[in-house]
């Protein structure tokens, strides 16, 4: 009882805060303390173990909420600097206090509706976070966010609805429910389901779509966390629903390898399409793409594999990037005041992480997900990714570099906050790393594992700085452009259905109806 | 024998009176065939009640109380009905989109 | 009968019997004691509804009250059970929220006498709702007939409140399309009564098989009774009617109104003839119902006026009412009210009319800030009506289907009678239908919040009717929290609860 008023602790304070905006006196200093709106969640995570919170919030969930509270809390203190005045403020601030409390809320609830709530809240209240330029870009964006975030949502009723519906009891606890997946005569629907709408939040081909339009379009502090924080509600979907359990081995292989696949093209893609791209935030974009289809990869194998070691080694993983991610975003802002070549150091150094770059954090994080991996086709393709991302990466850089100018002086916030996130990259993963993860890595074998990737990313990215601009200008979103095909023929299905509703309100056919739907219904009834 | 020709000529109403329902455009057309509509199911309410007699019941009074409750409804309705015409007419049509 | 004054089955008389008091009194008094005379009322109906459903579950069973002392089948009965009280508690409810939106919408201007309209609106809602009452306790077809009548002959000058030509055009056109319903309903109680001598349910239900006479006389009854509830196609009166009407008028439309004839529809299909549905007849109501969801989302989604996309949402959310009866075939009778899909489709109708009345009085608001309601000239409007612009949003959050709204809730349970019953293709309509909501309301919502440069002016006395809206809507998004406590209310009635009601 105490440990789960604990976890709901989490989010009474930014519901709290939201509350407060309702009060006039109180509404003006909302914004400027939403930095704090996440300490609780913090200090929860932190402190899961010693509070006895183990058995609701498992290892995994804990560090993964950890550090997406430290990253809203970096990010909730650059917010104010995207004010226009006083007017907007108020609604800022309320859609940041939602989408917190969602991105919060999806590590805590413990049952699907709550689930479901936390989640539809963290996916729909970003679109407010979107839009808050009011540019017609950022409409855009935000149309396609919310519309593949309503399709999400629908996915996942349904999984969920199948998911209760195998439970036995009528328990709703998201632990029954994966415990009842397994025996489920609905198995494979309820998993297509549920793999289908964390898919989509994590971006994964074709749906990803809207991350790069949203991630790109957003102002900067709300780039940082959607890129950053709001994406790992899918990663945290995902571990929390599976069922990593030595029953589903074979009956979850299928399904496992084929997600994995999945995650594995998005990973190449994110690089191949990212590097066509000019603006640094949203090769970011691209590049949060590629790195969720490395985890995709490993949640699908350890779904195939019915290993539960890998929701430790993905949860890592999610970390690594949650911080990493976060610190590319704010050096963006930093770059977008000044050029300062240790801000562009250092963001390459964290950068590069997502590599796996030797002694960085990404080192540990890459090195833990080899395990759930094993040693297949995947497992080889995964690893050569680091290649891609290199090549990515350095673009970003590049990109960077080229966009930096003026002598502006850097926002204290700002600067504070990249700061703090870019060494929590660097130095969290070790810290949190299981058993003898720091030992493996730090062999030379390891090392040289973890390097000539680099290596070779490296050549390729000089390659690309020169020959960089025979690449074909791909739009931001790629397939985004097609996606007006679908928007001609659902207009068309929209149109014949205005046609054949204008036709059916005349009169003489309703009455005609009327008679028909009488006389049917007789035949209907009738028929026995 | 009666109760026969009865019965088809409230079939016969019934069924004129979907029919102007159905075609009429012009409202108190409309509301006239409804009129002729609720008269032939009246008419089968009668039948009923005459068919209750002739099983021996005497003439069963409840079809016959239903009728008269019935004809005050389709009064009221007509006269709800006509008065809307009237204000419409009074108003005069503005546009013509969808005829009442 | 000094006894009787003893009979709690006196509650259901008093709740027919006040507001049709009230309706005469207001007629007869003059004009400015309309208002006050409602208002009098409104707590004591509200009082009664809540001691018709209080009595009804404390005693699991349902009450009942034979009017006169007679007994069927000569007498009428008014029954109450679950379903019943649920209408009557939503229904009080409903009518408070528009009573009060209405008190400062209709409030004359300083030193103005009372507008007729506010008379005769004042009127008709006493009537509206003592109809309304009758409907959910009537226990005899042809006594329903009545009621029903009666509901839309209060339900229709409400319509044209407004007096313009277009709203007088939706009035007749409403009008003329119900009174067909209403005659082919009235031929079906004609065949019943021929065939089996009586209109009682109770007695029908234990006398009515599956014969032909049966059989026509119960599709008659549904084809009228879908054309009063505007089940899709049979929709083409509703839009304009509900998007004419003043707002409070329209909240009690679109709240209630067309719910009236649903829950006929309910009686008649699973009290008065459990054995007759087939297997083609419940899948034909089902895909009308499907029709309802998809066509009336779509266009929703086309419309460029804000009441006009309301109303087509009523045709939308009617049809998850309708997707019970194929939900539910196959049920034997007993275990229909431990169903999901019976409490689904009741908790449907509960929190569709609050959410739809409580969107139809803050589009009101919203349209009197803007001076219109066209959807793309309302970009900023929450400033002007912040709070009215949250009930909005609120209200969408239930339409939409989002937990703890009581539309996700009965979302919930009736995509899991889907899923138990094997037809997923209802389950495929339902979420199809969720994510269409979305397109047309987050749009709006999106609009209500954004900046904008056009002027709007905050409406009169709107703190008052902001804050009636609001805990409408409130009610609205909480009313999944029902489901946390066993729905006992609902399961009382049906199968052996009603054969032992009140039947000599």
């Amino acid at each position: 009882m105490t440990a789960t008023l604990l976890l709901a602790a989490t989010l009474a304070l930014p519901l709290a805060l939201l509350a407060a905006l309702a009060l006039p006196r109180l509404r003006r200093l909302v914004p400027k303390a939403l930095a704090l709106a996440p300490l609780p969640a913090l200090v929860v995570a932190l402190a899961a173990a010693p509070l006895g919170l183990a058995p609701l919030l498992d290892a995994g969930s804990a560090m993964l909420l950890g550090a997406v509270a430290f990253l809203w809390i970096a990010a909730g203190a650059c917010a104010p600097m995207i004010l226009r005045g006083a007017s907007d403020a108020p609604r800022l601030a309320g859609w940041w206090l939602l989408t917190l409390a969602g991105n919060l809320g999806v590590f805590v609830a413990a049952d699907l509706v709550s689930f479901y709530l936390v989640y539809a809240m963290v996916s729909l209240s970003a679109y407010g976070l979107v839009v808050h330029d009011g540019t017609t870009r950022a409409r855009a964006a935000g149309f396609a966010y919310l519309a593949l975030g309503m399709l999400g949502e629908a996915l996942l009723l349904m999984g969920f609805v199948l998911a209760a519906a195998a439970v036995p009891d009528g328990s709703l606890a998201i632990r029954d429910a994966v415990a009842a997946l397994p025996g489920s005569p609905w198995r494979d629907a309820t998993l297509i389901f549920l793999l289908a709408g964390f898919g989509l939040k994590i971006g994964l081909v074709p749906l990803h779509v809207w991350i790069p339009l949203a991630h790109s379009a957003a102002p900067l502090p709300v780039s940082v966390v959607l890129s950053g924080a709001v994406v790992k509600a899918g990663v945290i979907g995902l571990l929390r629903f599976l069922p990593f359990d030595a029953a589903m081995a074979d009956l979850g292989a299928n399904l496992g390898m084929a997600f994995a696949t999945v995650g594995l093209v998005t990973a190449y893609y994110g690089v191949l399409v990212g590097i066509t791209q000019s603006n640094p935030k949203t090769v970011l974009a691209y590049s949060t793409l590629s790195q969720m289809g490395l985890v995709a990869a490993v949640v699908g194998m350890g779904l195939a594999a019915g290993d539960a070691g890998a929701v430790t080694a993905a949860s890592l993983y999610a970390v690594h990037h949650v911080l990493a991610k976060g610190a590319l975003f704010l050096a963006v802002g930093l770059a977008a005041a000044r050029r300062s070549l240790l801000v562009l150091g250092l963001t390459a150094i964290v950068g590069l992480g997502l590599a796996g770059l030797p002694l960085t954090g990404g080192m540990i994080a890459k090195s833990v997900i080899k395990v759930p991996l094993g040693d297949g086709v995947i497992a080889t393709l995964a690893g050569l990714a680091s290649i891609g991302t290199t090549l990515l990466i350095l673009h970003f850089v590049g990109r960077l570099a080229a966009k930096a100018s003026g002598d502006a002086p850097m926002p204290l916030a700002l600067r504070s906050a990249w700061i703090a996130v870019a060494m929590a990259a660097l130095a969290v993963p070790w810290a949190l790393a299981p058993g003898d993860a720091v030992a493996k890595a730090l062999t030379a074998e390891a090392m040289w594992q973890a390097a000539w990737p680099i290596g070779i990313g490296a050549v390729l990215a000089l390659a690309l700085q020169r020959f960089g601009h025979r690449l074909p200008a791909v739009p931001e979103g790629d397939v985004a452009a097609s996606g007006t095909a679908l928007a001609r023929l659902m207009q068309q299905g929209s149109d014949a259905t205005a046609r054949l509703e204008a036709h059916l309100r005349a009169w003489p056919v309703a009455g005609l109806s009327l008679l028909a739907l009488a006389l049917v219904l007789s035949l209907a009834l009738g028929a026995r | 024998m009666t109760m026969t020709v009865f019965g088809l000529c409230g079939a016969a109403l019934v069924g004129i009176g979907l029919y102007g329902l159905i075609v009429q455009a012009q409202p108190l057309r409309r509301i006239l065939a409804f009129n002729l509509l609720g008269g032939g199911v009246f008419l089968l309410f009668g039948v009923i009640a005459r068919r209750g007699a002739v099983e021996g019941l005497g003439s069963d009074p409840v079809p016959q109380a239903m009728v008269i409750t019935g004809i005050v409804v389709a009064f009221s309705a007509t006269a709800l009905a006509i008065s809307l015409v009237v204000r419409l007419k009074e108003t005069g049509r503005g546009d013509d989109e969808g005829s009442a | 009968m000094p006894a009787a004054a003893l009979d709690p089955g006196l509650l259901l008389v008093l709740a027919v019997m006040l507001p049709a008091t009230g309706a005469v009194a207001a007629l007869a008094l003059p004009g400015r004691w309309a208002g006050r005379i409602a208002f009098g009322l409104w707590p004591l109906g509200l009082a009664v509804a809540v001691a018709v459903a209080w009595t009804v579950w404390a005693a699991g069973a349902p009450l009942h009250y034979a009017v006169g002392g007679w007994a069927p089948p000569l007498g009428l009965m008014l029954r109450a059970d679950g379903p019943s009280a649920l209408m009557l508690l939503v229904a009080a409810i409903v009518i408070g929220a528009a009573g009060l939106y209405a008190r400062a919408d209709l409030r004359p201007e300083p030193g103005a006498t009372e507008s007729r309209a506010a008379v005769v609106f004042w009127t008709l809602l006493m009537a509206l709702w003592s109809a309304l009452n009758a409907v959910a306790l009537g226990g005899d077809l042809f006594n329903l007939y009545v009621a029903l009548e009666l509901l839309t002959f209060s339900a229709i000058p409400l319509v044209c409140l407004g007096g313009s030509a277009k709203t007088l055009q939706a009035a007749l056109r409403y009008l003329v399309f119900a009174l067909v319903g209403s005659v082919l309903y009235l031929l079906g109680t004609a065949l019943l009564y021929g065939a089996y001598g009586t209109l009682d349910i109770v007695l029908l239900s234990g006398r009515a098989g599956p014969e032909p006479a049966a059989i026509l006389a119960c599709a008659l009854m549904i084809a009228g009774l879908a054309a009063k509830t505007a089940l899709f196609p049979l929709h083409l009166w509703l839009p304009p009617a509900h998007a004419g009407a003043p707002p409070a008028a329209s909240a009690v439309l679109s709240g209630l109104v067309v719910k009236a004839s649903f829950f006929l529809i309910v009686r008649l299909w699973f009290d008065v003839m459990p054995g007759l549905s087939t297997a083609a007849a419940a899948n034909l109501i089902g895909a009308l119902g499907a029709g309802a969801i998809l066509a009336g989302s779509v266009m929703a989604l086309r419309q460029a006026r804000l009441k006009l996309m309301i109303a087509y949402s009523t045709v939308a959310q009617i049809g998850y009412l309708f997707l019970m009866v194929p939900l539910l075939f196959g049920v034997p009778q007993a275990e229909i009210a431990a169903n999901a899909a019976w409490s689904g489709g009741w908790l449907q109708l509960a929190s569709h009319a609050l959410a739809k009345a409580a969107m139809f009085l803050a589009a009101g608001l919203i349209a009197e800030a803007a001076g219109h309601d066209r959807i793309h000239g309302l970009d900023g409007v929450g400033r002007a009506v912040p709070v009215a612009v949250l009930a909005f949003t609120l209200a969408g959050l239930s339409l939409v289907g989002l937990p703890p709204s009581g539309g996700f809730a009965a979302k919930w349970l009736l995509l899991s009678a889907a899923v138990a019953t094997g037809q997923w293709w209802w389950a495929v309509v339902m979420i199809l239908g969720g994510l269409l909501a979305a397109f047309y309301l987050f749009p709006v919502i999106g609009r209500a919040y954004a900046d904008g440069t056009a002027a709007f002016a905050r409406p009169r006395d709107a703190r008052s009717r902001e804050f009636v809206v609001l805990a409408l809507a409130v009610a609205a998004a909480l009313l999944g929290l029902s489901q946390l406590y066993p729905p006992g209310l609902l399961r009382i009635g049906l199968g052996s609860g009603l054969a032992g009601a009140g039947v000599p």
